[in-house]
């Protein structure tokens, strides 16, 4: 039955209170452990359609009539259009429309960042397109530029106010501490790079506006286009069958969804407009740099006392003040903790999620400080770790938390450093380092999905959800062979289509799966009740199998409905881990080289164990890129990015790639759903940046404190450890022997 | 644009030279690179391996598996670019590719587009030149120039023969082309002195796929002399005689991280050679 709840919502460690209704969830959870289906490692439905290219895209999609969009964006980091002219545009050949400033959502006359748009044209080729845009005459008023966060902060040029958050009495706790720990560390600017760029297909039937669109959140695109354009929701159909990536940037619709919607109704065609892979560099979102002031003090057993940080998020022109704290907020028992964020609004372009928004750049400098005070303190760090484990989230119980078992699995990983360390020679030096996770990850309702059971025993499982290549369709299925008791070759999954089925939770904030996965089972709950009905009315004995008692059903079928129940009220859902990294440095030319990863993660019930190993396979190299060699560049002059190729910037490649090992606690968390899963998405990116820093400290006795750790900020970081040792033994020799 | 395909070095008559299109294609996308004739010139530049001369239109994919040459343009080949790179690359395109400079790629006015300063100077430049970098700090990213120059190397063009070397030239205010070859000159043919030992070691900020940070490659000639050549420290390939005129590099606030890395890899390599 419906309720109404007032009830805190949270997506990418945002919090808003919300009134929803919801229905409630009455199915137990399954015994802990590998079922029939759920648990057990299952190949990817929709492989085979990827790896022969006849999966879908939007990138792949093409309308009679189509139209291609480009857009102008603006060349200066801060300025104003005081005169545009699209009539040399739209006199190119081929060129069917052209829209200026305030013609469409996202065209603006006011540039806050090199790359914002500012007008567009569709034109029967892409290459047309292009030829005009660049004939659009403009005039620009130039305005100051600010590229500095300090600066910005300094004169309050900020995205929001500051958020400031205390516990406790910090400045008594420093006073009275055995040994205070302090650095600044510095993270970059990096980018997405979905491998399918951002882009939109536009198409008007009627009064009907249907957009593909490759995204995260299909119901989120509905909603935001209907408001934005004033059309009823239903007016508004999305579709996006495959999609070729988005880690948080493909959260909603942006500029060229609404150029491609304005350009398709005055043209009376289908426009698409597709990012290209330059424009993905400047426009498209990125992962924002940080600056982080942190304090850690200790008394003398290893106790840690309090916690200190001002953070400083370059969020850019636009976008959100991602909680860089909360790690510091979170991750340890500790009484006294003060935090301030300042989100700086730059001429940069925009900030947008980015897989573990702030807890990734927050748990670097965290994690990296905890071992500094370890180090200082003589503490092994895992056993500092554990002296200081929270075991509520500042008084609020957690759902379920199992850190200290990932720290028991991670025993026989970290020992290896020992042996490790002495295969280190005059050159390369190696070492262990290790760091903590927590986010969320708990998802939440609305959520809905039906199942479809037929005479012939087969099940489709229906929802208008989207699959980002995370393996949802895989999972989706897992779960309702599992409640129905059929194989699962025998299930299938239709998603993609907000004409197709019920509301489905956003693809983002690792809550796929906790948020979609229950109203799943428990749509498959009810069809299989309704099945055992039919089997009672026929007086078959029970456990006759499901096909025997469908087989009557001719054209009748069987319809399972099923909704996300509540979350836990007054409980803290969160995911933990922890990552023990290998490495190898350099220290005559300063590379580093990844050679380990051992990543044990704390998510719940696991419902495919080989998708789950592969979530954790990406964000480790996903991470591992972020903390070597990805940065984008600006000119510190105009603003511009400089990077703007994948030669300029460097994701990592196959070659880069460690020996990853997987473990997953794999316990159902008694208080979440009917499934017991949490999310993970987002986990395995957010502790390997600070563990490789601490292996790098571990081998060599060098403090990194900036991403990338680039062989630049490596060779910085040996000499001044090397400075120091050197002063060290001036000071610390033996007056006379 | 009109795509010629002469039958004969005969035939040639300005266009700009198309060969694998790895360089040109992006340049000419670009904006940065302008032709009203291509000039596909696969037909007419040799290709393959024989007895120390290597056709210039030999790609880096049959190089790097090629035993008859020396060890430092097999490992310099090997380690540029990617597979799918190396499949089109030419063994001439890459001497001539430009530079990787970020101003130069997006078309800033910079003094190698005519313009009057180096914005890498003044602005991003850690991947920039430690040598002769006062008029223009771009570094030159071809490793296959820098193991030719520490071999020796010699080229046949259609017009004359000279050294590897002698290709290059750092750009002055008079001349801001990196190379000495002359309007519609065409690269032919690569002949190697034979030497004793040779290799080619890079610094990389990822294990595949990217342009020298620092390249260092070094030969032992018959007269038991080293010869060394540096890749990504000079707007040009860069000769050194010893590990000792490192300490006479000229490197930017940001470069300066190179000079390290550099010292340690031409050590490496002499340590190698002996």
């Amino acid at each position: 039955m419906a309720r109404l709840i007032r009830t805190e919502k949270e997506v990418e460690g945002r919090f808003e209170e919300v009134w929803i209704v919801v229905e409630e969830d009455p199915l137990e959870q399954w015994p802990e452990g590998p079922l029939h289906v759920v648990g057990r490692p299952a190949p990817r439905k929709d492989g085979r359609e990827r790896v022969r290219g006849e999966a879908r895209y939007t990138a792949d999609l093409k309308l009679p009539g189509m139209l291609h969009a480009a857009v102008l964006r603006s060349p200066h980091a801060h300025a104003k259009v005081s005169r545009i002219d699209l009539a040399p545009a739209l006199a190119l050949p081929g060129v069917r429309a052209g829209i200026g400033p305030g013609e469409a959502h996202g065209l603006e006359v006011e540039a806050g960042f090199s790359g914002a748009a500012v007008a567009a044209v569709a034109a029967d080729t892409f290459a047309q397109a292009r030829a005009a845009v660049e004939a659009i005459e403009v005039e620009w008023e130039e305005l100051e530029v600010v590229l500095d966060s300090d600066d910005a902060v300094r004169r309050e040029l900020l995205t929001a106010e500051p958020r400031r958050y205390e516990r406790g009495d910090v400045e008594q706790a420093l006073a009275g501490a055995d040994v205070v720990v302090e650095g600044t560390y510095r993270t970059q600017t990096v980018l997405h790079n979905s491998l399918e760029t951002h882009q939109a297909l536009c198409e008007w039937q009627g009064d009907t506006l249907h957009v593909y669109i490759s995204t995260q959140y299909i119901w989120g695109v509905r909603q935001s286009v209907a408001e934005t354009l004033g059309l009823p929701e239903d007016k508004v159909r999305v579709v996006c069958e495959y999609m070729g990536g988005g880690f948080g940037s493909k959260n909603g619709p942006d500029e060229y969804t609404y150029v491609a919607a304005e350009l398709a109704r005055r043209t009376g065609r289908p426009v698409r407009c597709a990012l290209t892979r330059r424009e993905e560099h400047t426009s498209a979102g990125n992962r924002n740099a940080t600056v982080q002031r942190l304090r850690a003090a200790a008394r003398s057993d290893g106790t840690i006392v309090a916690f200190d940080g001002e953070f400083t998020n370059s969020v850019g022109w636009s976008g959100w003040n991602a909680s860089t704290e909360g790690p510091m907020k979170m991750l340890y028992d500790c009484e006294n903790v003060r935090t301030v964020t300042y989100g700086a609004q730059l001429n940069t372009p925009p900030m947008k999620a980015f897989r573990a928004p702030g807890f990734v750049e927050g748990t670097f400098g965290l994690e990296c400080l905890i071992d500094e005070l370890a180090a200082r303190l003589d503490v092994d760090p895992l056993e500092l770790r554990r002296r200081n484990y929270a075991s509520s989230n500042d008084g609020t119980p957690f759902s379920s938390k199992n850190l200290e078992e990932c720290y028991r699995r991670a025993e026989p990983h970290w020992e290896r450093r020992h042996e490790v360390r002495s295969r280190s020679d005059a050159v390369w030096k190696r070492g262990v380092g290790m760091a903590s996770q927590i986010w969320y990850g708990g998802g939440g309702p609305p959520s809905y999905a039906w199942v479809r059971l037929g005479s012939d025993g087969r099940a489709t499982v229906i929802t208008a959800m989207q699959d980002i290549g995370t393996g949802t369709r895989t999972a989706m299925a897992q779960i309702a062979a599992e409640e129905l008791g059929i194989p699962l070759e025998q299930v299938d999954v239709v998603l993609g289509d907000s004409a197709r089925g019920p509301y489905a939770s956003i693809s983002a904030g690792s809550s796929t799966l906790p948020s979609m996965g229950p109203a799943v089972r428990a749509a498959a709950a009810d069809a299989r009740e309704q099945v055992e009905d039919i089997a009672a009315q026929r007086g078959m004995p029970a456990g006759t199998p499901l096909e025997e008692i469908v087989a009557v059903l001719e054209e009748s079928q069987i319809l399972g409905k099923g909704a996300r129940g509540p979350n836990p009220t007054g409980m803290s859902v969160l995911t933990f881990g922890v990552h023990v990294v290998e490495v190898a440095v350099d220290v005559e030319t300063g590379e580093v080289v990844v050679e380990r990863v051992a990543a044990i993660h704390d998510v719940g019930r696991i419902v495919n164990p080989l998708g789950a190993s592969s979530q954790v396979e990406g964000g480790i190299i996903q991470g591992i890129g972020h903390t070597l060699s990805e940065e984008r560049l600006l000119d510190p002059e105009t603003g511009r990015v400089l990077t703007t190729s994948l030669d300029a910037y460097r994701m990592p490649t196959i070659a880069d790639v460690p020996e990853i090992v997987c473990e997953f606690v794999d316990r159902p968390d008694e208080h979440l759903t009917n499934l017991g899963s949490k999310g993970l998405g987002e986990p395995p990116i957010v502790p390997i940046a600070a563990a490789i820093g601490n292996a790098i400290r571990d081998a060599t006795g060098a403090d990194v404190r900036e991403l990338p750790i680039s062989r630049e900020e490596m060779l910085r970081a040996l000499r001044e450890a090397e400075e120091r040792a050197r002063a060290k033994e001036k000071h610390g020799a033996p007056a006379a022997v | 644009m009109e795509l010629l395909r002469p039958s004969s070095v005969e035939d040639l008559d300005g266009g700009v030279f198309l060969h694998g299109g790895s360089e040109v294609v992006p340049l000419l996308r670009e904006g940065l690179l302008e032709a009203e004739q291509l000039v596909d010139v696969r037909g007419i530049v040799p290709r393959g391996v024989q007895s120390g001369v290597i056709g210039a239109g030999t790609t880096l994919a049959e190089l790097e598996v090629e035993p008859s040459i020396p060890d430092a343009l097999r490992e310099a080949c090997r380690l540029a670019a990617s597979p799918q790179l190396r499949n089109m690359g030419s063994l001439g395109g890459n001497l001539l590719q430009s530079t990787r400079c970020w101003y130069w790629r997006l078309g800033y006015r910079c003094r190698l587009h005519g313009g009057d300063r180096c914005h890498a100077r003044d602005g991003e430049h850690r991947e920039h030149a430690i040598f002769a970098n006062d008029f223009c700090a771009s570094a030159h990213p071809s490793d296959v120039a820098a193991a030719l120059v520490a071999l020796g190397a010699r080229l046949r063009t259609d017009r004359r023969d000279l050294a590897v070397e002698e290709l290059y030239r750092l750009p002055d205010e008079g001349n801001r082309s990196t190379t000495t070859l002359e309007d519609g000159e065409l690269l032919l043919e690569v002949e190697l002195p034979p030497v004793d030992a040779s290799v080619y070691l890079k610094a990389m900020d990822r294990k595949r796929w990217s342009f020298p940070q620092v390249g260092v490659a070094a030969a032992r000639h018959a007269d038991g002399s080293p010869r060394i050549a540096l890749a990504g420290v000079a707007p040009i390939p860069w000769r050194l005689e010893s590990v000792e005129e490192l300490d006479a590099a000229t490197p930017l606030p940001r470069t300066e991280w190179k000079v390290a890395p550099a010292r340690a890899l031409v050590r490496r390599a002499l340590a190698q050679l002996a």
